[in-house]
Formats: C-alpha cells, sequence, structure tokens
C-alpha cells in the first residue's frame, strides 16, 4: 500500500510541469493513445508500400509508359498477363531466375550450416574465424559485383589463376563472366561468397540454442556422434537452417544489383534473373503497364511461395 | 546392475575444488544417496562416475573394471539430470525408447514397445506418450526422465535431484514409487540430494558429503544417531540439531565446546530443569508444534505438543538428555 501511494505522488509531483499536456493525454482512451502512437507507422506505409503497390496494379491492366506521360492511358485487361505468361523470353528469365535461386540457396546452406558447426566446436580462435567468415556479407553487393569482375578477368584475375594453378588449364583459355555455360555458375560463386556467412550466422544461432545437457542425456543413452547429429543436431536446428533458407530465397528471387554489376545479363541472356528482365522492360523499353504486370507476377510468386514455405516452417516448429 | 567404486578421486574446476580425494563403493542393488548442500560436489561425483567429467586423480570401477578413461556410452550407466533433459522435438515415447534404440543394443521394436509401455504405466505417464516432451508439466517431465533411465538395465542408475522439481503431494508418492521399483529391480541406485527426507526414507546407506569431501558414508540411522562431526549432525533431523554453546550448561565433557540437541536430547518441564529459555514464538504443525525458544540469547528450535498450553514469553526449563557433544574445531566428543 505505501508503496503504491508513494508512486502515485512521484505521477503527480510531475503533473503541474505542463498540465495541459497532462490532461489532454489523459482525457485519451487507452485506445486512442494506441492509435496516436501508430498513426505515423501507418501513413508511412500506406505511401511508400500500400499506394505503389495498389498502383502498380493499376497500371499492369494499362498501356501507360512512363516516358509518354501524356498519352492517353488505355484499359487493356489482362492482356499483359496473357502475354507475359505466354512469352519464351519471360520463361527463359525465370528458369535462371530459378538456376540461380536454386543452387545459391542450396551451397550457402550446405556451406553455412558445415561452417557453422564447425565453428560451434568452440575451437581455440574461433571468435577470430568467425569475424573473418562474416567479412564478405559486411561488403556492399556493389563492391562485390566490382571486385569479382576483376577476379573473373582471364588475363590478370585471381580466380582464373587460381583454377589454372590447380587444374593446369591455361587461365586465360576460359572467362568466367563471358561464356555461355559457365556465367550462370560464375554468379552462383559470388553470391554464395559472399552470403554463406549469413547463413553460418543464422544456423550458428540454432545451433547454440540447443543445450548441452541434450547432449550429455544423448552420450549417456549411448547415442554415436552420428546419430547425435542426426536425431538431435539436424532436427534441433532445422527451424533455423529453414528460415536461412527462406531469408536467402527472398533476397536472390529479386536479385538485380550483383548479377547486373557482374555480367549485366549477358552473354546475351544467360544471367538474365527475372529483375533485369523487368528492369529492361521497365527503363529500357519504357514499357511501365507490361513491367508492372511482371512485377506483380513475380510479387504474387515470391509471396504465394513464401507462405506456404512459412507455414511448413510452422509445422517444423511445432513438432 | 553391478558394483560401482570411486578411488580416491578429485575434480577440480579452474580454482574451485569440486571434489577432492574422494573414495565410496556402492555395493550391487544398494541405494545409496549422497547428501550434502547446493556446491558441495554431489553432482560432480555423478558426472565422474556417469564419465561426463574426467577426474584429474583417481578412478573410477564398475564391475570390477576400470572405466575412468571411458566415454559415457561406453559405460553402460543411466543418468537422470536435475533439469530433466529431455529431447524436446521428441515424444514421450521417442524420449524413452531413444537409448533402447541404439544400434549398439539392436532391442527389437517390438520389444521396446512393451518396454517402453511398462516403465510409462509404472511412472503413470501411459496417456501421455504419444504428447511432445515440451507439452508436459515439470512433474511429467521429470517421471518420462526417469521413465528414460527406467527402461534399460544399466549397472547403476546415477540421479541428480530427481524429485527436486515435484510438488510436494507427488514427490511423496515417487519416494515410494522410487525405493519400490529398485527393490523389485534390485537397482544399483546412487542418488543425490539436499533433502534429507528423501535420503532418509530410501537409501540403504547415506553419504554425507561437504565442500568435495565424503564426511561419512552409513545406514540412516548410523549418520542421525553417530555423527562424526557437527557439520554431519546438521545435515539431519528436522528441526535442525541445536548447536549451543558448551558453557550454558553444566556437566559436559572437557573437551566439548560445542552441545548438539535435537529435539529428543530436550525435555521441557515448567520448572526443575538444567537451564532456563523463554518461548520466542509457536508453529503450530497441526500434529506437532515447532518451539522457539531463547537460551542466553541463542535461538533453539524444537518439537513440542500442540496441546501443550504455552505461549510467547512464557518461561521453560529444559532438561539435556544424552545429547551430543563437539570440539571447537566441530569434531565429536565422547559423553
Amino acid at each position: 500500500m505505501n508503496d503504491l501511494s508513494t508512486s502515485s505522488q512521484i505521477t503527480y509531483q510531475a503533473v503541474p510541469i505542463r498540465p495541459g499536456t497532462i490532461r489532454r493525454i489523459r482525457g485519451l482512451s487507452d485506445q486512442a493513445l494506441a492509435w496516436l502512437f501508430i498513426t505515423p507507422t501507418i501513413v508511412l506505409l500506406l505511401a511508400i508500400n500500400i499506394f505503389p503497390l495498389v498502383w502498380t496494379i493499376y497500371l499492369s491492366f494499362t498501356n501507360y509508359r512512363a516516358n509518354r506521360a501524356n498519352a492517353p492511358t488505355i484499359w487493356l485487361g489482362a492482356d499483359w498477363y496473357q502475354s507475359i505468361l505466354t512469352d519464351p523470353d519471360i520463361w527463359a528469365a525465370m528458369q535462371v531466375t530459378a538456376h540461380f535461386v536454386v543452387w545459391t540457396v542450396l551451397i550457402e546452406t550446405v556451406l553455412g550450416f558445415g561452417l557453422a558447426f564447425l565453428i560451434d566446436k568452440k575451437f581455440r580462435g574461433h571468435g577470430l574465424w568467425t569475424t573473418i567468415i562474416l567479412l564478405p556479407m559486411m561488403l556492399s553487393p556493389a563492391v562485390v559485383g566490382n571486385f569479382w569482375t576483376f577476379l573473373y578477368q582471364p588475363q590478370i584475375g585471381l580466380f582464373n589463376y587460381v583454377v589454372a594453378f590447380f587444374t593446369g588449364r591455361e587461365a586465360s583459355s576460359f572467362q568466367m563472366l563471358g561464356d555461355v555455360t559457365l556465367s550462370p555458375w560464375a554468379i552462383v560463386i559470388v553470391d554464395a561468397w559472399m552470403w554463406t556467412p549469413y547463413v553460418m550466422l543464422i544456423c550458428l544461432a540454432g545451433l547454440r540454442s540447443i543445450p548441452d545437457y541434450i547432449y550429455e542425456a544423448a552420450e549417456v543413452d549411448r547415442a554415436s556422434n552420428w546419430r547425435q547429429f542426426w536425431s538431435i543436431t539436424l532436427p534441433m536446428a532445422l527451424p533455423f537452417i529453414m528460415l536461412a533458407v527462406l531469408f536467402r530465397g527472398i533476397e536472390n528471387f529479386k536479385m538485380f544489383d550483383m548479377v547486373n554489376l557482374l555480367t549485366g545479363g549477358g552473354p546475351g541472356s544467360t544471367t538474365e534473373v527475372a529483375s533485369i528482365t523487368l528492369k529492361r522492360a521497365a527503363f529500357e523499353s519504357w514499357r511501365t503497364g507490361y513491367s508492372s504486370a511482371f512485377a506483380i507476377i513475380l510479387f504474387v510468386t515470391v509471396f504465394g511461395l513464401a507462405n506456404i514455405y512459412v507455414k511448413a516452417l510452422n509445422r517444423v516448429k511445432s513438432r | 546392475m553391478a558394483k560401482v567404486e570411486i578411488r580416491a578421486v578429485s575434480k577440480a574446476f579452474n580454482k574451485t575444488q569440486a571434489v577432492s580425494n574422494l573414495s565410496l563403493t556402492i555395493g550391487d542393488g544398494e541405494f545409496v544417496a549422497l547428501l550434502g548442500p547446493t556446491g558441495a560436489g554431489k553432482t560432480t561425483t555423478l558426472r565422474l562416475i556417469a564419465g561426463l567429467e574426467m577426474p584429474d586423480s583417481g578412478s573410477v570401477r564398475i564391475d570390477e573394471r576400470d572405466v575412468t578413461g571411458d566415454a559415457p556410452a561406453d559405460r553402460d550407466v543411466a543418468f537422470v539430470f536435475q533439469q530433466y533433459s529431455l529431447y524436446p522435438h521428441l515424444t514421450v515415447f521417442e524420449n524413452m525408447a531413444f537409448s533402447l534404440r541404439a544400434p549398439i543394443r539392436r532391442v527389437p521394436e517390438a520389444e521396446i514397445r512393451i518396454k517402453v509401455q511398462e516403465v510409462a504405466r509404472l511412472l503413470h505417464i501411459e496417456t501421455k506418450l504419444d504428447n511432445k516432451a515440451t507439452q508436459l508439466s515439470g512433474g511429467q517431465m521429470q517421471r518420462v526422465a526417469i521413465g528414460r533411465a527406467l527402461v534399460r538395465s544399466p549397472s547403476i542408475y546415477l540421479m541428480d535431484e530427481p524429485l527436486s522439481s515435484l510438488d510436494a503431494k507427488l514427490r511423496g508418492e515417487m519416494r515410494l514409487e522410487l525405493k519400490r521399483i529398485q527393490t523389485d529391480l534390485g537397482a544399483t541406485i546412487l542418488y543425490v540430494t539436499h533433502d534429507q527426507t528423501e535420503a532418509m526414507t530410501m537409501a540403504s546407506r547415506i553419504g554425507v558429503i561437504e565442500s568435495g569431501r565424503l564426511m561419512q558414508i552409513g545406514t540412516p540411522r548410523e549418520i542421525y544417531e553417530n555423527p562424526i562431526n557437527a557439520h554431519v549432525a546438521a545435515r539431519l533431523g528436522q528441526p535442525a540439531i541445536n548447536l549451543l554453546p558448551a558453557a550454558l550448561f553444566a556437566g559436559v565433557p572437557p573437551a566439548a565446546a560445542t552441545v548438539g540437541a535435537r529435539t529428543e536430547h530436550l525435555t521441557i518441564a515448567r520448572g526443575g530443569g538444567d537451564v532456563s529459555a523463554t518461548v520466542t514464538r509457536i508453529e503450530h504443525l497441526g500434529d506437532q508444534s515447532y518451539l522457539h525458544l531463547d537460551i542466553g540469547g541463542r535461538p533453539v528450535v524444537t518439537l513440542s505438543d500442540p496441546e501443550a498450553s504455552l505461549g510467547a514469553g512464557d518461561t521453560v526449563s529444559l532438561r539435556l538428555n544424552k545429547p551430543l557433544f563437539f570440539d571447537a574445531a566441530g569434531g565429536r566428543v565422547a559423553a
């Protein structure tokens, strides 16, 4: 009782400073106060997220071109959607994207989990190694794109030199970025180099969340290291691994910056991921309506896949 | 089941000596309780036997075989951890079957099913077998943890305060249950606890451990009636033994510095006793009462008949009846 009355006294002592404000705030209900706090966020969200989305949906049904903003806008219905979904070039871009997403996510997950597993063993100097491994992730994609073009340079590039050193092949005999078969792999390698640390970090958090005593119990239960890995480590870290896969999958589905800097979609359109096709349609051909429709299709695809995936993730988590 | 022997085992963690020069033999089928306060080295002793810790010196022998350097898996022990240590992503059934499914054991699945169900019935968790381990209450989790050990027939069951998280009623039931199981199976159990009731009621022998040393080991009766020092005396008895300066009493042995008076060593009378005391408080527990007294500024707690018409401020007279005597270092002095 005493404590309560003391604390209410303190509140009242603060009142005289700005009585008007206090009275106004005290006049608001909890709900009104809640609205007061979230309104700025909602307004901002509406202005920079929801409005552009709705506007893009509208544009996707018209022949609007941003470079001819004054030309009359004609309602086309679902024409763009139809032509995009039947366009072989679009499907080629989707295939390139799928190749990029599947391989990067696979490689990053396997390597990232492997590294996390090693780092989790807490050997001497593991802190230093963690920092070193995390470095690529901290760089800007623009920087990474630029210096990997140097590394991939056939005459002076370190990458070609290393491959030449280990395989005995002539360093200038192949071009990672200029070759039709190699360039899709070139962008996979760079993305894996840059983002494996990120997956490692998430997996490490998962591995660290498994208490030591679980392993102790398993040891007493005569579980071999192999069995401990398969029946404890992996299932318990699985939600974290799946989360990393989700993040990397979404991120790489809309990959633009690094690929644009490395290959610009070339040679030909062998590395033209969906975002590059989209950017070309929107800002090179200025087909705003068409590109809006494509953007909506990409959005729905990512959103739909991510939703299905999150459901699966929740099922794993609640297991 | 087997005989387990630890010889002169010591273990330090950095500068903290957790266990020093501890020797202990647990006979086949015996139920030994290690009793001591938190940080006394009880759990470390268990972990040393399980192989979860390696001793700095000394040896561990199970069934006459030196297992000091062996991994936990090679020792054939079962461990019930204080914090349950259940596999959270597995069901109760899978948790209990986990050790039986070790490839090294080659137990057929049908046999595993029968064994797990049998133990689950014993522990009253047979309806929970399909639940996730994390969907259970604390008491149920602890029973699963015990069940996980019971499905096996190891050389020894090592139990680290397995009942500490249960409520009083369940703890009482489980105490009887565990003792019954131990007798039925003829299991060898080393049981760590700081609860004297558990130690007194279940163990065939109690080892009192303090600061990493085994102070005394013996039957509950021996430990209670014949403690070798004041530490051991203070570990058993409810209310705790009253340790009073010998100077307060007449006729104590010359070497005695402290008089240890348990409830049964004190006779309360209205007058004519050895020393007079003032009643400071009475706690009524129903069938008995805790009587808090003040003897020359020293608090004394004893039991009294709830019918006794005593109240705070009353003066009573105490008579000592074959109390225990301890020297200045706490060692026992003969009466």
